[in-house]
């Protein structure tokens, strides 16, 4: 329909900033992955040896669950909120604000308030639940092996659930007005609104923002390291704060690039397989 | 107006900035690396060594302690590090092993002034990679409130494990908790706090010389057992697994817990933050008929392979390493036995903490040391949590550690 | 979803309900709000009110020496400039970049679409943990280790994947009829971007924009390694500060993170009336 060398032209400054700043690290990791630290090529031993650690992996289970919990419910949460945010009611410019605040603060400082808010004997969760005799006694939400993860992917959530909201907002606000009318005139329900009008007009929005979710929660490790470090024994341990801790604990660089490799690949291979089913059908339909 | 000048200043210095990463560093200008908590004393000594070496320019610039071994390896990994850094100890063999630092035995002299333990540490294959400057142990801390509340001698705290046990089961009650150990946090938290029961108890994680994994032994399952029992036992608060010397620190300073283990620096604190704590000290109580025993800990100073003046930076690291230096320099206490004599090491609540020293030990030198502790630490985790006993948790742990061997 | 769906309420206008959208507000609000506010109360305790078993909800006597500390006695103003060149700059390189290239990936089918749609994401699908090294290496060859332009470079890693996603996504929103009707009568393709297109598409500009300044102002890891001068020291770093080799000095981290928050906070409200606007006009203004 349009001719093809001016799509290029469009597309490529961005695309030369990122490869000048992606070309070299992606070589220098491949390159550190088959040497040892002298330098000398080793084939495929730092694959082995950090595959063959016992944390990898826990850490490959911990990384799954830690990004499809999250994501779920970030989606869910952030379109509700985006609906209720679209409505025309009093105060609505001060509660879109607010809503912003979890994901404006710094990471790091959120992991840290909520790590203290947690915490089994000065914590305030804690207090608001046994002074009033909701729980007979204080809850180790951190210490708890079956609580741990599950209260990093609630913080995770709270912390990201805000950037889903104002992005579907975003895209609720531009639907054109006489998409409503035409269903109103067919007497369609608020809800019967949302399913058919609203919702189909942001999926190219909440395909687009799932993508970025599952990047971010693939990499994002300021919660779980600031609070949990991997542990208590591996339990909150995911994949990237493996490769964190591997590179800049253990100075193991070239295992650690081992395992940015594979990490990326299976990255690289879910992130292309979503954008040719999900997102070019979308693209399509124009 | 003010604005301009900021904005002139502003860019002066981002061109300063783009010469120095260029690498226009001109001869006889040294980087030094050095902490925040430095920083004044730090200052002092430049001054010092300036108007000595006129000829010698030193940079200082400020490092922060959040994130600082990641700002390091990058630095040192990229080939675009300073002269000099301040790094703890226990840091050193890694850059060694990697090629990443120089050796340093030319700069040191007086060995035998300097404390043996901190020397073995920045040793790696008989080279000597760092100058430790600053060493110290831990001790315990606890509130002589609290042992006249339990009916004990605030002046003579108990020495042995079964009398330090009973005591602490003693204090535990009324919502304070005895003894807090560590099981949260940074590895190095538990593994400084419970490393020295093992060797105690003879035991340990792997043998001194690296071949060896102690980690299942007998002894070392008796040690982890003691360490591991005061979280089962209730004597070590319910937020264990969440807690690092820090938030004991708190406990502490709330007065909930009546005892803790760690260094001089958290003295300052407490006094600080709740003064109606009349603070002692002890030495970590030890088995029976053996000796105690401390990890040392502390800082030293390294020179990268990549540094643009290696030759100025060893002047440089010579001056620092003189004992005057050092009594300025270090937060804690020197690494040369002569430079104790300095007044500001006098203070009586020190004490205990300067008599553990001789007692302290380098944790082994192994190239993947880290991981190792690694592989500990998550035992102890296992323990803490229920999962495991102590036997299996260990055992898992020696699996995993004899593979790194 | 479809549990929604089967419970249609019946109204004449359609909208949510007033009392679902009441307890709606007020649980977003108390939800983003409570961690929040913890941190503000905490930035105005004395040190020792701070850490107390129970702890204590409002501070006998409240401080503002926490404030006067980070204000007056600290590095933290000096940084506040630096993180303002920073995020304004690489912001709004983000969005000039993604803009057309958005606009090159909405409007044009080319060979090599899906690939070059997932190479923009390929560098924040890399850890962290690998690329950080070689970026350094990178800059240090550019020479522009310890500038501003080197800190905007890199954060477009960050801000340029969500940007050029998110904003293909909102232009395909846009009825390309609109676009072809000015076609026909004449106009060039950037005259149609910059007058149909762009105008259309100012909520999710505003969101894209909020989103990359966000990011870049909270960045810690590679502001850490690649500022290390206090000339363009950002923020983040000035919160790090504040924590020694044992001690935190929580207060003032707290009211440091309260001058970084409210900004944005303040930013996005009074970007409102643009978010609300849009030439298409919001769904509720019928």
């Amino acid at each position: 329909m349009h001719r093809q060398s001016t799509g290029y032209l469009f597309v490529l400054p961005a695309l030369l900033v990122l490869g000048l700043l992606i070309a070299y690290p992606v070589a220098y990791t491949g390159l550190l992955s088959v040497t040892d630290n002298q330098g000398n090529y080793v084939g495929v031993e730092n694959f082995a040896r950090i595959l063959g650690a016992r944390a990898t992996p826990t850490a490959f289970v911990n990384t799954l669950w830690w990004v499809f919990g999250s994501i779920v419910f970030q989606v869910i949460l952030g379109v509700l909120a985006a609906i209720l945010l679209n409505q025309n009611f009093r105060g609505r410019a001060i509660v879109r604000s607010v809503t912003l605040i979890p994901w404006v603060v710094p990471g790091i400082v959120a992991a840290t308030t909520w790590a203290w808010m947690l915490h089994t004997e000065f914590g305030i969760i804690n207090y608001m639940l046994t002074a009033p005799g909701i729980v007979p006694e204080p809850v180790g939400w951190l210490t708890n092996g079956s609580t741990v993860l599950p209260v990093m992917i609630a913080i995770n959530i709270w912390k990201m659930f805000p950037f889903v909201a104002i992005m579907v907002l975003a895209g609720l606000q531009s639907i054109p007005n006489d998409l409503y009318e035409a269903a109103r005139i067919d007497g369609a329900s608020f809800w019967e609104e949302v399913w058919y009008v609203m919702l189909p007009q942001v999926r190219p929005v909440i395909i687009a923002v799932t993508l970025l979710l599952v990047i971010w929660a693939l990499n994002h490790i300021t919660i779980i390291y600031a609070i949990t470090r991997g542990g208590p024994a591996n339990r909150t341990l995911i994949t990237p704060i493996q490769i964190f801790r591997t590179a800049f604990e253990s100075v193991q660089f070239n295992q650690a690039a081992a395992l940015s490799v594979m990490f990326f690949a299976v990255a690289i291979v879910v992130v292309f397989v979503y954008i040719r089913t999900l997102a070019s059908n979308a693209g399509e339909a124009r | 107006m003010k604005k301009l000048f900021k904005t002139a200043a502003l860019l002066g210095c981002t061109v300063s900035g783009l010469a120095l990463s260029a690498g226009w560093a001109s001869a006889g200008e040294v980087t030094w690396w050095t902490p925040n908590f430095n920083e004044a004393r730090a200052r002092e000594l430049v001054e010092k060594f300036q108007a000595a070496n006129p000829d010698i320019t030193i940079n200082l610039e400020i490092t922060t302690t959040d994130g600082l071994p990641q700002r390091i390896l990058t630095a040192l990994q990229s080939g675009a590090a300073p002269d000099v850094i301040d790094v703890q100890h226990g840091w050193v063999n890694g850059y060694a092993q990697n090629n990443l630092v120089v050796p340093l035995d030319e700069v040191l002299t007086d060995r035998e002034d300097y404390i043996p333990a901190a020397l073995d540490y920045v040793t790696w294959e008989d080279q000597l990679w760092g100058i430790p400057y600053r060493i110290e142990t831990h001790a315990i801390i606890y509130n002589k409130g609290d042992l006249v509340a339990a009916g004990l001698d605030p002046e003579n705290p108990p020495q042995t494990w079964e009398e330090f046990v009973a005591a602490a089961q003693a204090m535990t009650k009324d919502g304070k908790s005895g003894f807090a150990i560590t099981g949260g946090g940074e590895v190095g938290n538990t593994i400084f706090r419970s490393l020295p029961f093992m060797w105690m108890a003879g035991g340990g994680i792997i043998s001194e010389d690296g071949t060896e994994v102690l980690v299942n032994s007998p002894e070392s399952v008796r040690a982890v057992t003691y360490y591991t029992d005061f979280l089962k036992n209730g004597i070590s608060p319910s937020s264990t697994l969440e807690n690092d010397g820090t938030a004991n620190r708190r406990l502490f300073i709330a007065e909930t817990v009546s005892m803790y283990q760690s260094g001089q620096f958290d003295v300052n604190s407490i006094r600080q933050e709740n003064p109606n704590i009349d603070i002692g000290v002890m030495a970590i109580p030890h088995p029976e008929g053996a000796d105690t025993a401390a990890i040392l800990g502390g800082w030293s100073l390294v020179v990268p392979t990549d540094a643009k003046n290696p030759e100025e930076a060893k002047t440089f690291i010579a001056f620092l390493g003189e004992a005057d230096s050092q009594a300025v320099l270090t937060d804690t206490f020197p690494a040369r036995v002569s430079a104790m004599e300095a007044e500001r090491f006098q203070d009586p609540i020190l004490q205990v903490f300067k008599e553990m020293l001789p007692f302290g030990r380098p944790v082994p030198a192994h190239p993947r040391w880290v991981q190792i502790s690694q592989a500990y630490f998550d035992g102890i985790q296992r323990i803490l949590l229920g999962d495991e006993d102590v036997q299996t948790a260990m055992d898992g742990a020696a699996d995993e550690i004899e593979a790194l061997l | 979803m479809s549990t929604v769906v089967s419970a249609p309420a019946q109204l004449k206008r359609t909208g949510l309900p007033m009392p679902l959208i009441i307890i709606g507000s007020l649980l977003l609000v108390f939800v983003c709000l409570f961690p929040f506010w913890w941190m503000g109360l905490s930035s105005i305790k004395t040190l020792r009110e701070l850490y107390t078993i129970p702890p204590i909800w409002w501070p006998t006597m409240p401080t503002l020496d926490n404030y006067q500390k980070v204000l007056f006695e600290s590095n933290i103003p000096r940084y506040f400039l630096n993180s303002v060149v920073v995020s304004v700059g690489s912001t709004v390189l983000a969005l000039i970049l993604a803009i057309f290239a958005s606009y090159g990936f909405a409007r044009f089918n080319f060979r090599g679409k899906p690939i070059l749609q997932s190479f923009v994401l390929v560098g924040q699908l890399l850890p962290t943990a690998a690329i950080i090294v070689p970026l350094f290496i990178t800059l240090r060859v550019l020479g522009l280790v310890n500038t501003y332009w080197g800190l905007i470079l890199v954060y477009m890693i960050l801000t340029l994947p969500l940007s050029v996603w998110m904003l293909t996504s909102y232009f395909k929103a846009i009825p390309v009829e609109l676009e072809e009707a000015a076609i026909i009568d004449g106009a060039s393709r950037i005259g149609v971007l910059f007058r149909i297109t762009l105008p259309l598409s100012v909520p999710g500009l505003v969101s894209v924009l909020v989103y990359a300044f966000v990011t870049t102002w909270n960045e810690f890891i590679f502001a850490l390694c690649f500022a290390t001068d206090s000339s363009v020291k950002t923020l983040p770093i000035g919160l790090a500060e504040f924590s020694t080799e044992f001690n935190t000095d929580w207060g003032a981290v707290m009211a440091a993170s309260m001058v970084m928050t409210l900004p944005i906070a303040i930013l996005f409200l009074s970007m409102q009336r643009l978010f609300v606007g849009g030439m298409t006009a919001g769904a509720t203004k019928g």
